[in-house]
């Protein structure tokens, strides 16, 4: 009995990640192996030892980038979560037009990257700074995206507008798995509101939480589309992100080497982050 | 152990996957020899689509078959790296050219007696973009395009302004302009490569043609050389809006379209998308007037749509059939109507008359390429440019511009630098 | 018990903050239908000219918008290609979350496996897309299929994360009570546990359906010099660096909007039809 388990769940592991290993591992791999070159996408290409880490290190523009997005993604990941866990309880609670309302919070997420551009550009460049000239704000009324310590609100802004969507969909899942007879005893007891939230159903979602914040700090770390679309790494290179230094010097420019190796560096460090976060919130879901 | 039998037990399953999917995969063939073209303008689909169904009407000998993908660059770069390479490709004059001339991705064309008909000027153009030196030719110019200034005529007529000649006169129109209460230029900086439109076109006449060769070469830096562009450039922000920065070039397209502005410093490339917000306007254009000395004063033009061969084409000849095609004058007349170009070939063509002012200097081939052209995208001088306007420190952006340019440029220096030992100087 | 939950009041509360949050999402869609109306020489740069309604509502721009993009072509493609990418997400992924899930608490094999499946998530794609491009031409599967293939590997870690945590909540007890029955662990997956995973197939069948929906660069990469276009490929035809029509773009997302909006509604009934606990009981 005890064997015809395990024989199963080999069985049904091994093709699995070998297709993984074939289509994710292997590639990456030939990608760390570009990271020793120069090469620049096409044609041939040198072996430089490791200069491209080298020079990474002392390139202070890639160190402004990982600097801007690490901001960009620690503040949009607590936006994100914060706004998604609210829209989820309301939207699982008890409301009426549920189907309408669960429609209408997802279609930020199905909005093209070009449209989204769009209508957050005239709205951060025209809209905003007339109701800030209304209202008599002095830093208001100028365009936030054209202003070198104001744009990464502006990408802050988007990036939420759009991931919140996709949050609160996990969200939700994982309020389903939380058997309702837990509110029927909490309410005998007299846990309603920020109680009932706080020690009955927050840790029940703690899983989902967990599963939200790692998807939110990768996202967000990987933040492109919506630098494409709204600033394209201005004003002033300030908001560059990391992905956009490697999907634009490495693939369209010539640096394919050299950015390879960012994205080596880069991939290590986003593992790291996030297996901290796993292991963090994993002991707070065996404390609960 | 088993982590490594498991990996090779995987790969050997996706292999056999993979070959019998591949096993089903068969092709039709007809006899005639296929001729592709990727080109990498998109907005001229419809021009080759028409081109692709008239050639294939004209002959029963070869198959042409031309495709105008968006982001061609993305798609021939993974091509390339695939071994799947197309028969003809258009590109630009650009570094990216530069860098396949480099890589053998091309083929020599000299052969081509096409070429005879190519003005000199564009011939030269690509000769100079090579990194080194070499022996063959490997692109055949077909249009060009131009970057100055976009004016708007009826403006200009109705308040009696006249054409600049040289740097003093811009900045007097300017400053009359501003007087009359109007908007003198637009600019769209949001878009980091329009900060490169006035700055080649200034470029051209403040600096050297071969300015980048000159410091690879170690002959000289740009905080020299490109010093007075820079000064001047900032000396235009006055006549912009105050924060040019918020806007696009989209934005600024729109502006000047709805005559907002009397001047939009842009090239020949954004007639289409004013015409498309204001059909109505009348538009021309003149050369940047940035010297002080007009006959110092040249036309910012370069190659904006070459084809080139590649080295892994099997039928040159009928490859060099479908070139004679498209540089047919009756087709290039067509494309320059639509697409408002410059032809690279010698001939009796019609120019749009958006390009009226600019006339003479085509006329005369008095033209020098983008500097732009010649720089590494991945330096990002665009960005660089816009930061400087933002920053207005002069010194400070020239000193990052010569150290970047080391850095970006290292191994394309030293090939420069063996090519010219090899040369014996 | 779900009776009681009928009989719970209308939370005003609720009601009041998604009514409010609603303006965020209202705002940029009543400029994107207002936007996909108009014409190009309606366009300004001011306030209430973009704000106005357009002259005339024809539907001009969305006839012009499938014409340029082959517009059933494309979809067939785009159904297509997500429709099964979906399909072989749920199979696939759940028996590995099913997998990884049950027994990476206790196995130093699974929870490694797990860890490295997860971990691939973080992979930034520029560094897979060259090598990928090639290897995909190598095997043969610079198409559609090649396409698909990748997704499933792709959003494998998401997937396997969220099948994993929601096993979490689901009770050994069921599967040892089957087993007692004499079922195999196979048979028991497919009749009691991967019914019970429904709210979670869904979830997962929405976030992979809308990723792959938007997706550019895998098929811009993979089936690049192939004349299959996916919807979003083909709208890249709107946009060039030197001109986009606006107009036309935005009535083209507009109605490839449609289908996953339809695919998501669908699918939100499952996520709450499927309340666990009543299955558990």
């Amino acid at each position: 009995m005890k064997n015809e388990r395990k024989t199963t769940f080999l069985l049904i592991t091994i093709p699995i990640l070998a297709l993984f290993v074939c289509f994710n591992t292997i590639p990456l791999i030939r990608g760390v192996i570009y990271s020793f070159t120069n090469f620049k996408g096409f044609g041939s290409y040198d072996w430089i030892g490791f200069r491209n880490y080298i020079d990474l290190f002392t390139d202070a523009r890639v160190g402004k980038s990982y600097l801007f997005t690490f901001k960009l993604a620690v503040v949009t990941t607590i936006v994100v979560n914060v706004i998604s866990l609210i829209l989820a309880l309301a939207l699982n609670s008890k409301i009426r037009a549920k189907s309408f309302f669960r429609g209408a919070y997802f279609l930020p997420n199905i909005l093209g990257a070009l449209v989204v551009g769009y209508i957050f550009n005239y709205f951060f460049t025209y809209i905003l700074p007339a109701v800030g000239a209304m209202i008599g704000s002095d830093s208001l009324s100028k365009s936030i995206l054209s202003n070198p310590s104001s744009a990464w609100l502006g990408i802050m802004v988007v990036c939420s507008w759009q991931a919140v969507a996709m949050n609160t969909i996990i969200y939700i899942s994982g309020l389903q798995t939380v058997p309702e007879d837990v509110y029927e005893a909490g309410g005998l007891d007299g846990a309603t509101g920020w109680k009932q939230f706080r020690y009955l159903t927050f840790p029940l979602i703690i899983p989902f939480f967990s599963i939200n914040m790692v998807l939110s700090v990768k996202n967000f770390l990987m933040v492109f589309d919506q630098i494409m679309a709204l600033t394209k790494g201005g004003p002033a290179q300030s908001t560059e992100s990391i992905s956009y230094l490697i999907y634009n010097n490495g693939m369209s420019g010539g640096q394919f080497g050299f950015q390879s190796a960012n994205a080596v560096i880069f991939f290590i460090v986003i593992v790291t982050v996030s297996v901290a976060q796993m292991k963090f919130t994993g002991k707070k879901e065996e404390q609960l | 152990m088993k982590g490594k039998a498991v990996r090779h037990f995987g790969i050997a399953l996706c292999c056999i996957a993979a070959a019998s999917i591949q096993g089903c995969a068969a092709s039709g063939d007809n006899g005639k020899t296929k001729i592709e073209i990727v080109q990498y303008k998109p907005e001229a689909a419809s021009y080759f689509a028409m081109v692709e169904e008239k050639f294939n009407a004209e002959h029963d000998d070869i198959q042409l078959k031309i495709s105008s993908p968006n982001d061609a660059m993305t798609i021939l770069r993974t091509r390339f790296i695939r071994e799947d390479y197309p028969d003809i490709i258009g590109i630009g004059g650009d570094i990216n050219y530069s860098y396949f001339v480099d890589a053998e991705i091309l083929a020599d064309v000299s052969d081509y007696p096409g070429l005879q008909n190519i003005k000199q000027a564009y011939r030269d153009i690509d000769e100079a973009l090579e990194l080194v030196p070499t022996e063959g030719t490997y692109a055949v110019p077909y249009v060009a395009n131009a970057a100055g200034v976009l004016y708007n005529r009826d403006m200009f007529e109705q308040h009696g302004w006249e054409i600049p000649q040289n740097w003093t006169e811009l900045q007097t129109l300017c400053t009359q302009i501003q007087s009359e209460g109007i908007q003198p230029f637009y600019f769209g900086f949001k878009d980091t490569w329009t900060c490169l439109a006035p700055w080649n076109a200034m470029a051209v006449s403040l600096a050297p043609a071969d300015v980048t060769k000159q410091v690879n070469r170690g002959e000289t830096n740009f905080a020299k050389e490109y010093r007075e562009v820079s000064e001047k450039y900032l000396s235009l922000l006055q006549y912009g809006l105050e924060d040019p920065f918020a806007y696009s070039y989209n934005d600024a397209c729109t502006a000047f379209a709805r005559g907002e502005a009397a001047m939009y410093p842009i090239g020949s490339y954004a007639i289409p998308q004013i015409l498309s917000v204001n059909p109505e306007l009348n538009i021309d254009s003149f050369v940047m007037p940035a010297n002080d000395d007009a006959a110092k004063n040249t036309l910012n033009s370069g190659i904006d749509l070459q084809f080139c061969v590649t080295a892994d084409c099997k039928n040159k000849e009928a490859a060099y059939k479908v070139l004679d095609f498209l540089l047919a004058e009756e087709n290039l007349q067509q494309y320059i109507d639509a697409q408002i170009a410059i032809p690279c070939k010698e001939g009796n063509f019609t120019l749009s008359p958006m390009l009226d002012g600019m006339n003479q200097h085509i006329a005369e081939g008095r033209m020098t390429d983008y500097q732009d052209h010649y720089y590494p995208s991945e330096m990002a001088v665009d960005a660089q440019i816009q930061t400087f306007l933002i920053q207005k420190d002069i010194d400070a952006f020239l000193k990052k511009f010569d150290t970047d340019w080391l850095r970006y440029n290292r191994d394309i220096i030293r090939m420069v630098q063996d090519y010219e030992k090899s040369q014996g100087n | 018990m779900k009776e009681g939950m009928m009989n719970k009041k209308t939370n005003w509360t609720a009601m009041v903050v998604l009514i409010l949050g609603l303006s965020a999402i209202a705002f940029p869609l009543y400029m994107t239908i207002i936007i996909a109306f108009k014409q190009p020489a309606e366009m300004t740069n001011s306030v209430s000219g973009i704000l106005s309604l357009p002259k005339t509502w024809s539907l001009d721009n969305f006839k012009e918008a499938m014409r340029v993009t082959d517009f059933w072509n494309s979809l067939k493609n785009s159904l297509l290609i997500t429709l099964l990418t979906v399909a072989l997400s749920i199979i696939i992924h759940s028996l590995m979350g099913y997998a990884l899930g049950r027994n990476k608490s206790h196995s130093k094999f699974y929870s490694f496996v797990y860890l490295f499946i997860v971990s691939g998530m973080f992979v930034p794609f520029a560094i897979l897309m060259m090598p990928l491009a090639k290897q995909t031409a190598e095997l043969g599967l610079a198409n559609w299929f090649g396409v698909i293939i990748l997704y499933v590997v792709f959003y494998m870690p998401m997937n396997i994360m969220l099948y994993s945590g929601y096993l979490v909540n689901i009770p050994m007890a069921l599967e040892e009570a089957a087993k007692v029955d004499g079922a195999s662990t196979w048979r028991t997956y497919w009749k009691i546990i991967f019914p019970i995973m429904r709210p979670m197939h869904a979830t997962v069948a929405v976030l992979t359906a809308l990723a792959v929906w938007n997706d550019v660069m895998t098929p811009l990469v993979i089936m690049a010099g192939s004349d299959q276009n996916t919807l979003p490929l083909a709208q890249l035809n709107f946009q060039t660096q030197f001109g986009t029509n606006y107009n036309l773009a935005f009535a083209s997302y507009l109605l490839s909007l449609v289908p996953i909006l339809i695919f998501y509604i669908i699918c939100q009934k499952q996520i709450l039809n499927g309340v666990v606990n009543g299955a558990v009981k």
